[in-house]
C-alpha cells in the first residue's frame, strides 16, 4: 500500500504543482484593465503613505488606477536594469537621484513629458529648486523630486540637558563629561556616506570632474588627510565607538548609551517614544567649515520604454498626470504628515506645522551639498570606506590610504577594453560547430553506435526530464554566462573583447603578480580557505562522529539532534549573528575572552583574524555535515572487526588508527571533495562576515567576483571570466584520481 | 581512570553542543529582547523579554507575513518534490543501466556544481521572461529544482546503487515491468535517501533569496528569505525583528530536520538502505 | 505443469565466455538440479531460464512456446534468490502477495493463496512482520512462499540454502523435497553442494566452465561419471583419482590401453588382510596411511601410494598439491588406522573407473 501510496503522492504532487502553478499564472496574467505599475523600495511608514497617496489619485482621477510594487531594499536598481530593458519594467519607479547618472545611458529612465500636463510648469516651480535641478540631464528634466534625505545631528536630551543654541564646533560637543558609559558620539564613522560631511567641512570633495576627489594622481589631497586625522583622532580618543554599524548607531543611541548620533530621519523612525531627543543640522568642527551632509534627492521617474512597446501619446499623459500628483501638493502633505518625509514641495509646509525635528532635517538638506549624479560617484564609497578603515583601524597613513583609494576608484571606473574582431572567433567557433556536426552524423552512421544508441533508448526515457532541466535552467544560464566573460559591458554598451578580461585577470593588468586584489593572491587566500575548512570540517566531524559513535552514551540522540543545529538555521541568519558575535567593542567573543582576561580583539583589522573569524563561522556551519556522513559511514564498519582487532591485542588507539580511520574514509571522500567545491565556492560566510576586511584580503575568488558583477561598476564580463576561472580551477582541482575513484 | 573517559567524553560533546548552540541562541536572544542589548554580556540572555517584535513581524501589514509563509511553503514544498521526482529516475537509469552519455552526463552534473551562479542571474533572468514565468512561483520552482537536480541525482544515484539487484529481479520475476519495480520495490526502499533528498531541495528553496530578489516583483508573491532581508537595510537595521523573523523562518526547517533526522544518517549513506 | 527445454545456450559477458551451448530438457514435474563449482555458469543459466539474461545464442522454450525474447514478467516462472530478495519496505503477507497484485488477481483468491502458503511453510505468525524483523530461516520460507503463491510454471531456485547454518540446511533441504512431491512443479535448483544436489534432484546437471558435464539420475550420475571433472566433484568424498603412473606396475598393465587416470571411490577400497593373497586381477595399493578423520559410522584414512616396492618411504607431507595424483582415501568400518605406517589396500576390479587423457570415461 505504502509504495503505491509514495508513488501516486508522488507523480500527483510533480503534475499539481505544474498545473497549480500555472493556474496561478494565468490568473495573475489575467488582470483587468492596465494599472499604472510603480515600483519603489520604500520602508514601512513611507509606504504607508504612499498607499494613502494613490489612494487620493484614484479618487481624483475616477478610472485610473496604480499598482505599487514595494520592492526589497537594495534590489530595485538591480531589477530595473534586468526588467526594463526586458519590458518587464514598471511605469514609474521611485529612486534616488544619484542613479540617473546609471540609469540614463542604459535607458532604465526617460525625460517626463511636460507637454501631456497642462500645469506642468506650476508644479516644478512649487518644487525646491536645488532638488530639480538635481534630477535635470542636459537640459532635460528625468523626474520630478518628493523628498530629500540628508543625516542630522542627534542629541539626547537626558544626556545633554542644555538645549539652546549650540556651541559652535562638534568637537566642544563631544568633549562635555558624560555618565560612565556612555559615548559621545554614535555614527557610522567608517561609512563614506557618513563621514563626507567631515570632508565637505576641511573643504575636501569627494568627486569632481568625473575623477577622485580625495586624490589626485597618487597625491592626496590635504584637506582630506586632515579631514582623516580628525577622524582618526575620534577614534583614537575614544568620541566614537569602534567598528560601528547602522545597527550599533540604533543600539547605542536609542538605548541612551550615547549622547549625539549622526544619522538620517530612519534614526528617528527606529528610537524609542519616550526618548527626549532634539535634531538639528550638523554643527561645525574646530578649525574649518561646517559640515555639509549628503543630500540624496528622491524622485518619481518614468521608466524607459522597452523597445517592442508602442509610443502611445494617452500613456504619456497618464504617466505625467501621476507623476506629477505624487510631486504635488496633496501628496507632499500626505507624505510629511504620514511618514514625516522632508518633502520638496515648498507650498506643502505650509499646509501643516512642521515639528523641529522634520524643520532640522529641512534645514540639513538645504545645507547639504546633493549627491553628484555621474554614474562613476558610486564608485567612490567602496575605495573611500575602505581608506577610512584603514585609517581609523589600522593606523595607516591617511595620505596612502587616499592614494590607494584614488586607484581603486580609477581600476574600477577604467574604460571599457578596446572592441576585438569578433570575425575571428565567429569563423573558429562555426568551424568547430561543423566538424562536431560531421563527426556526430559520420558515428551516428556506423553500426555498433547505432545499436548502442537503441541500446541507450530505455535508460535515456528515465533520464529525459533532468536532461531537459538540467539543460535549459543550469547548463544555458552557465554557458551563456561563461560566454558573456568574452565581452566588456558597462550596463549600456556591449562589445566583443575577445579575451582581453583573462589576459587582465591573469597577469593583474600589469600590477603587481600577488598584490593585494591579483588574482593570484586571491586564488592563494581562496586555496588556504578551502584546505582549512575542510580540514576542520573533517577533524571536527569526525571527531564528535567518534564520540558519539561510543557505544555507551547518555543523552546521545539529544547530543546528535542539538549538534546538526547549525544545518538547520539559513546561514545568511548565522553568518549575520556570528559578524556581531566578533564584533571588538559588543561582540560576545570578545567578551568571553575578557571573561578570562584576554584583551579584546579588533577582528576585522588584521587579516589573520578576519580571516579566523571566516574560519570559525564556516567551521560552524559545515561541520555537522561532516559529522552526519562520518556518523553513516561508521554505523557500517562490521563490528567483528574490532573484536578481531581486540583478540588480536589491538589497543582502542590502534583500533582507531588501523581499522576505524581507514574504513572511514572512502565513504567520506565524495563528502569531502563535494566539500571542497561548495566551500570554494562559499559566498555568504565571507560576504557576510568579514566582507573582505581588512582592505580586501580576505576576499575569495567567488566573492571578488560578485564585487566585479554587483559592487564594481557591472563589469559582468569581467566577473564572469572570474566565474570561468574558478570553473577551470575547480574542474582540473577535481580532476585527480582521488576525486575521479570518489566519484564512481 | 576508567571512570574519567565517559566524563571527558561528555565534556568533549557538551562543548561542541554550546558551540553549536551559541550563536543560535544569540539571534533567538535579540528576536526576545525588548531593548536594544547591553555590551558586553556573554550569555545569551533577552534585555527585557518581550514577544512583541514577533507579533510586529507576524502582524505587520494585513499579516502579509501569512502570505509570504504560504509562499514560501508552496515553493519549497513542490521545488522538493518537482525535483526529486524528476531526479529520481535519472538517478536510477545512473545506477543501473549503461548507456551511450551516462559519463559525459556525469560530468556535466559535476562540473555544474563547480559553476559560480554569480554569472548565471542574468541569462536565467532572460530564460524565465522568455518563457513568460518571471514574477510567477512556477518559474521560481523550476529553477530551484533544476538547481538542485544535480545534487539529488549523486545522491540518489549512491543509494540505488546500495540496493541489491536481486530485489528488482525479484520484482521483474514477479511479474512486474522495469518501472514497476523503480516504484514499488526500489523507491521504497531508498526511502531515507529520498526523505534526505527532499530535506535538502526544501531547505535550498527555503533559504534562497538572491535569485527570488530578482524574479519576484509584488509583496504578496514574495518569499521570507526576500522579506527577511528587508529588515536589514543599509543604514537602518532592525536587527530585532530580523532575528524574530529568522527564528519565525527556521522553525519550519528545524522540524522537519527533527522528524527527518533519524533517517539523516542513513539517507547520506549508501548504508542505510539494507533491509 | 510446464516442461522446459534449453537449446544452445551462449552467453558471454565483456570477453568471458560463460554459457558455451547448453542444452538442457526439464520434464513436467520434474526437479532439476544443476549444480557445479562457483563460477561453472550455473546462476547464469538460471538466470537466462527466468529472463534476467538474454542469451547471445540459443532458445529458451518453456511449454513449447519460445520465450528467449519475453521479459522475466512474462514467462510465469518464480525464482528463489540466494538472498532471499525480500522486500524490506513490505510485510511478510506483503512480500507473499506482491506478484498476484501486479497480476491483479481478485482479492479473495488473493487470501485463499496467503492461507495456503502460510499454512504450508508455518508463516501464520510472521505475516504481519518485516523481513528485518525474521530470523535466516524465516526469511529463506518467506522467500520459498512467494515463490509458491504465485503458482507459476517453473521453479526457479538459485542456492537458496547457502545463507543458512548447517542443520537448518538439512532440515529446509527435507522440506523442499516434500514441498516439491505435494505441488509437482517443475523446478530448476542451483548448487554448488553436490550433497544437496545429490539429495534433492530428480535429475542431476553438471555444469563446469559453461558445458554440461553429465546429465543422469542422482544414482547415475554417482555410479558412473562421465568424466573425470564429474568423478572428482560428485561423492563425500570424492572418487580416488591416481595418475596412472604413480600406480604399482601390475596394476598399469591390467588398464585399459590409454587410461591415464584411475578412479575408485573410497568405500569401495578394503584393506587387505594379514597373509591375504589377492588374486591377478585385483589391484593393489601399497599406502603410507597420512591421517584418520573419524566420521561417526565411519573413519575416513588418507593415504598416499609409496614409491614402491621396498624403495624408501616418500616424505609424509600434509600438503594437498603434494602428491596430487597419488592420495586416496579409504571410507573404513575402522576407528583405528597405523598412522605412518604402510598398508595394502585393494577393490574389486569392476569398481575401477578408467578415464582418458582428456578426461573423458573409457
Amino acid at each position: 500500500m505504502s509504495q503505491r501510496a509514495l508513488r501516486c503522492a508522488l507523480l500527483a504532487c510533480a503534475v499539481a504543482s505544474l498545473t497549480c502553478a500555472g493556474q496561478v499564472a494565468a490568473a495573475e496574467a489575467a488582470e483587468p484593465l492596465e494599472p499604472l505599475v510603480l515600483w519603489h523600495a520604500y520602508g514601512d511608514g513611507e509606504a504607508e503613505a504612499l498607499r494613502q497617496v494613490l489612494a487620493a489619485f484614484e479618487a481624483a482621477h475616477p478610472g485610473e488606477r496604480v499598482h505599487a510594487v514595494r520592492l526589497p531594499f537594495g534590489v530595485l536598481a538591480s531589477r530595473l536594469e534586468s526588467a526594463v530593458p526586458t519590458g518587464n519594467g514598471p511605469d514609474l519607479f521611485i529612486d534616488a537621484h544619484e542613479r540617473l547618472g546609471r540609469y540614463i545611458p542604459r535607458g532604465i529612465v526617460q525625460p517626463l513629458d511636460p507637454s501631456a500636463d497642462p500645469d506642468w510648469d506650476a508644479t516644478v516651480a512649487q518644487l525646491e529648486p536645488q532638488h530639480v535641478e538635481a534630477l535635470r540631464r542636459d537640459g532635460r528634466l528625468y523626474g520630478l523630486p518628493l523628498s530629500a534625505k540628508a543625516v542630522a545631528l542627534f542629541i539626547n536630551r537626558a544626556l545633554v540637558p542644555e538645549g539652546g543654541a549650540p556651541p559652535a564646533g562638534l568637537e566642544a560637543m563631544l568633549r562635555r563629561p558624560l555618565p560612565q558609559g556612555v559615548w559621545p558620539l554614535a555614527i557610522e564613522g567608517e561609512d563614506t556616506y557618513f563621514v563626507a560631511p567631515i570632508f565637505h567641512a576641511f573643504g575636501a570633495k569627494l568627486f569632481e570632474d568625473g575623477r577622485y576627489g580625495l586624490a589626485r594622481d597618487g597625491e592626496a589631497d590635504p584637506r582630506a588627510v586632515q579631514a582623516l586625522e580628525r577622524l582618526a583622532g575620534f577614534f583614537r580618543d575614544g568620541l566614537i565607538p569602534p567598528e560601528p554599524s547602522g545597527e550599533l548607531v540604533t543600539r547605542l543611541f536609542g538605548g541612551g548609551q550615547a549622547a549625539y548620533a549622526i544619522s538620517g530621519p530612519w534614526l528617528a523612525a527606529s528610537l524609542p517614544a519616550d526618548l527626549d531627543v532634539r535634531v538639528i543640522p550638523l554643527p561645525g568642527l574646530e578649525g574649518a567649515g561646517p559640515m555639509r551632509p549628503f543630500v540624496t534627492v528622491e524622485a518619481i521617474f518614468r521608466a524607459g520604454a522597452d523597445a517592442g512597446a508602442e509610443a502611445s501619446p494617452a500613456h504619456d499623459v497618464r504617466v505625467a498626470a501621476l507623476a506629477g500628483f505624487l510631486a504635488g501638493e496633496e501628496s507632499a502633505v500626505l507624505r510629511a504628515t504620514v511618514a514625516r518625509q522632508v518633502v520638496s514641495h515648498r507650498g506643502a509646509w505650509e499646509r501643516f506645522t512642521p515639528d523641529a525635528t522634520m524643520l532640522a532635517f529641512r534645514d540639513a538638506a538645504r545645507g547639504g551639498v546633493v549627491m553628484p549624479g555621474d554614474a562613476r560617484m558610486s564608485q567612490v564609497f567602496e575605495p573611500t570606506t575602505r581608506a577610512i578603515r584603514a585609517v581609523v583601524r589600522g593606523g595607516v597613513d591617511p595620505a596612502v590610504a587616499l592614494a590607494e583609494a584614488e586607484a581603486r576608484f580609477d581600476d574600477a571606473v577604467r574604460a571599457l577594453p578596446e572592441a576585438h574582431d569578433p570575425s575571428l572567433a565567429l569563423v573558429l567557433l562555426g568551424a568547430l560547430l561543423f566538424i562536431g556536426a560531421v563527426v556526430a552524423v559520420r558515428r551516428s552512421l556506423r553500426a555498433e553506435v547505432r545499436r548502442s544508441l537503441a541500446l541507450s533508448l530505455p535508460a535515456w526515457r528515465y533520464v529525459a526530464a533532468s536532461f531537459f532541466a538540467v539543460l535549459l535552467l543550469v547548463i544555458t544560464p552557465l554557458v551563456v554566462g561563461a560566454a558573456m566573460s568574452l565581452f566588456a559591458t558597462d550596463g549600456s554598451e556591449f562589445r566583443y573583447v575577445g579575451l582581453t578580461h583573462y589576459v587582465d585577470i591573469l597577469s593583474a593588468r600589469g600590477g603587481d603578480l600577488l598584490g593585494q586584489g591579483s588574482f593570484w593572491r586571491v586564488l592563494l587566500v581562496t586555496v588556504v580557505w578551502t584546505a582549512l575548512n575542510l580540514l576542520l570540517h573533517v577533524a571536527i566531524g569526525v571527531s564528535l562522529a567518534l564520540l558519539l559513535h561510543r557505544p555507551v552514551l547518555r543523552l546521545r540522540a539529544v547530543y546528535r539532534v542539538l549538534l546538526i543545529l547549525p544545518w538547520a538555521v539559513p546561514s545568511y541568519v548565522t553568518a549575520l549573528s556570528w559578524k556581531g558575535m566578533f564584533h571588538s567593542q559588543y561582540g560576545a567573543v570578545n567578551a568571553l575572552l575578557a571573561a578570562v582576561g584576554v584583551e579584546p580583539v579588533h577582528w576585522f583589522s588584521r587579516f589573520g583574524t578576519a580571516f579566523a573569524a571566516n574560519i570559525t563561522t564556516n567551521v560552524w556551519l559545515g561541520f555537522p555535515f561532516m559529522m552526519v556522513v562520518a556518523l553513516g559511514a561508521l554505523s557500517a564498519i562490521p563490528k567483528e572487526l574490532y573484536e578481531a582487532a581486540r583478540v588480536d591485542g589491538a589497543s582502542s588507539w590502534q583500533q582507531l588508527r588501523h581499522i576505524t580511520l581507514p574504513l572511514l574514509w572512502p565513504p567520506l571522500l565524495p563528502a569531502v571533495a563535494m566539500g571542497a567545491v561548495w566551500t570554494f565556492n562559499m559566498f555568504n560566510v565571507v560576504f557576510l562576515v568579514s566582507g573582505g576586511e581588512p582592505g580586501g584580503s580576505t576576499e575569495i575568488l567567488v566573492s571578488e567576483a560578485y564585487r566585479w558583477a554587483f559592487t564594481r561598476g557591472a563589469r559582468y564580463g569581467y566577473a564572469a571570466a572570474y566565474a570561468v576561472l574558478i570553473f577551470g580551477i575547480l574542474w582540473l582541482g577535481t580532476r585527480s584520481r582521488l576525486v575521479s575513484r570518489a566519484m564512481q | 581512570m576508567k571512570r574519567l573517559v565517559p566524563v571527558a567524553v561528555h565534556a568533549a560533546l557538551l562543548s561542541a553542543t554550546l558551540f553549536a548552540l551559541y550563536p543560535v541562541l544569540w539571534v533567538l536572544a535579540t528576536a526576545l529582547s525588548g531593548a536594544p542589548m547591553r555590551s558586553g554580556r556573554v550569555l545569551p540572555w533577552p534585555e527585557q523579554p518581550t514577544l512583541r517584535h514577533f507579533a510586529d513581524v507576524l502582524f505587520r501589514d494585513d499579516a502579509i507575513f501569512f502570505t509570504q509563509l504560504a509562499n514560501s511553503l508552496f515553493i519549497a514544498a513542490f521545488t522538493a518534490l518537482v525535483a526529486v521526482a524528476i531526479a529520481a529516475p535519472a538517478a536510477y537509469a545512473m545506477a543501473r543501466f549503461e548507456f551511450v552519455g551516462k559519463r559525459a552526463s556525469l560530468r556535466s552534473l559535476l562540473a555544474t556544481q563547480m559553476f559560480p551562479g554569480v554569472a548565471a542571474a542574468i541569462p536565467l533572468y532572460l530564460i524565465l521572461d522568455f518563457l513568460n514565468l518571471l514574477d510567477t512561483r512556477t518559474g521560481l520552482i523550476l529553477v530551484y529544482g533544476s538547481t538542485v537536480v544535480p545534487f539529488a541525482i549523486f545522491q540518489l544515484r549512491t543509494a540505488f546503487e546500495a540496493i541489491p539487484v536481486d530485489l528488482e529481479e525479484a520484482a521483474m520475476v514477479d511479474g512486474a515491468t522495469r518501472a514497476q519495480a523503480f516504484f514499488r520495490v526500489v523507491l521504497p526502499a531508498a526511502r531515507p535517501a529520498l526523505a534526505v533528498t527532499t530535506l535538502f531541495a526544501f531547505m535550498t528553496a527555503w533559504n534562497e533569496f538572491i535569485l527570488a530578489a530578482t524574479f519576484l516583483s509584488a509583496e504578496s508573491r514574495l518569499t521570507l528569505p526576500v522579506v527577511l532581508q528587508r529588515y536589514v537595510g543599509e543604514h537602518s537595521a532592525n536587527w530585532a525583528a530580523f532575528s524574530a523573523g529568522a527564528t519565525l523562518v527556521t522553525i519550519p526547517v528545524m522540524a522537519l530536520f527533527f522528524w527527518l533526522q533519524r533517517h539523516l544518517v542513513a539517507g547520506l549513506n549508501a548504508g542505510g538502505v539494507k533491509g | 505443469m510446464a516442461e522446459l527445454s534449453l537449446e544452445g545456450i551462449e552467453k558471454t559477458l565483456g570477453s568471458t565466455p560463460i554459457l558455451r551451448g547448453v542444452d538442457l530438457d526439464a520434464r513436467d514435474g520434474e526437479l532439476v538440479v544443476l549444480v557445479g563449482a562457483s563460477g561453472c555458469g550455473k546462476s547464469t543459466l538460471l538466470r537466462v531460464i527466468a529472463g534476467l539474461e538474454t542469451p547471445d545464442r540459443g532458445r529458451v522454450v518453456l511449454d513449447g512456446r519460445d520465450v528467449t525474447a519475453l521479459s522475466p514478467r512474462d514467462r510465469d516462472v518464480a525464482m528463489v534468490f540466494q538472498s532471499y530478495a525480500l522486500y524490506p519496505h513490505l510485510s511478510v503477507r506483503d512480500n507473499l502477495v506482491f506478484g498476484l497484485r501486479l497480476q491483479k488477481v481478485a482479492r479473495g483468491v488473493i487470501d485463499e493463496r496467503v492461507a495456503e502458503v502460510s499454512e504450508m511453510l508455518g508463516l501464520g505468525e510472521l505475516l504481519g512482520r518485516l523481513p528485518r524483523e525474521l530470523s535466516g530461516g524465516q526469511r529463506q520460507r518467506v522467500a520459498m512462499g512467494r515463490a509458491i503463491a504465485r503458482r507459476p510454471k517453473l521453479f526457479l531456485f538459485d542456492e537458496p540454502l547457502s545463507n543458512l547454518d548447517a542443520k537448518l540446511r538439512n532440515k529446509v533441504r527435507v522440506e523442499i523435497k516434500a514441498l516439491h512431491r505435494k505441488l509437482r512443479t517443475t523446478t530448476i535448483y542451483v548448487t554448488h553442494d553436490q550433497l544437496e544436489a545429490m539429495t534433492l534432484a530428480d535429475r542431476l546437471v553438471v555444469l563446469d566452465r559453461g558445458v554440461v558435464q553429465q546429465v543422469g539420475s542422482p544414482l547415475e550420475v554417482f555410479e558412473r561419471p562421465a568424466n573425470r571433472f564429474v568423478a572428482g566433484f560428485i561423492g563425500t568424498p570424492p572418487m580416488n583419482l591416481l595418475d596412472v603412473e604413480a600406480l604399482d606396475p601390475g596394476l598399469r598393465e591390467s588398464l585399459p590401453a590409454g587410461c591415464a587416470t584411475l578412479g575408485v571411490r573410497a568405500h569401495q577400497l578394503r584393506a587387505v588382510g594379514e597373509g591375504e593373497a589377492l588374486s591377478p586381477g585385483q589391484p593393489r595399493f601399497d599406502v603410507e596411511v597420512l591421517a584418520v578423520e573419524p566420521m561417526g559410522a565411519e573413519s575416513w584414512v588418507h593415504g598416499v601410494l609409496a614409491a614402491g616396492e621396498g624403495a624408501a618411504a616418500p616424505a609424509v607431507s600434509a600438503d594437498a598439491a603434494d602428491g596430487a595424483g597419488r592420495r586416496l582415501i579409504w571410507g573404513s568400518p575402522n576407528w583405528q588406522a597405523p598412522v605412518g605406517e604402510r598398508m595394502r589396500w585393494t577393490a574389486e576390479p569392476s569398481a575401477l573407473h578408467c578415464f582418458g587423457a582428456r578426461g573423458e570415461r573409457l
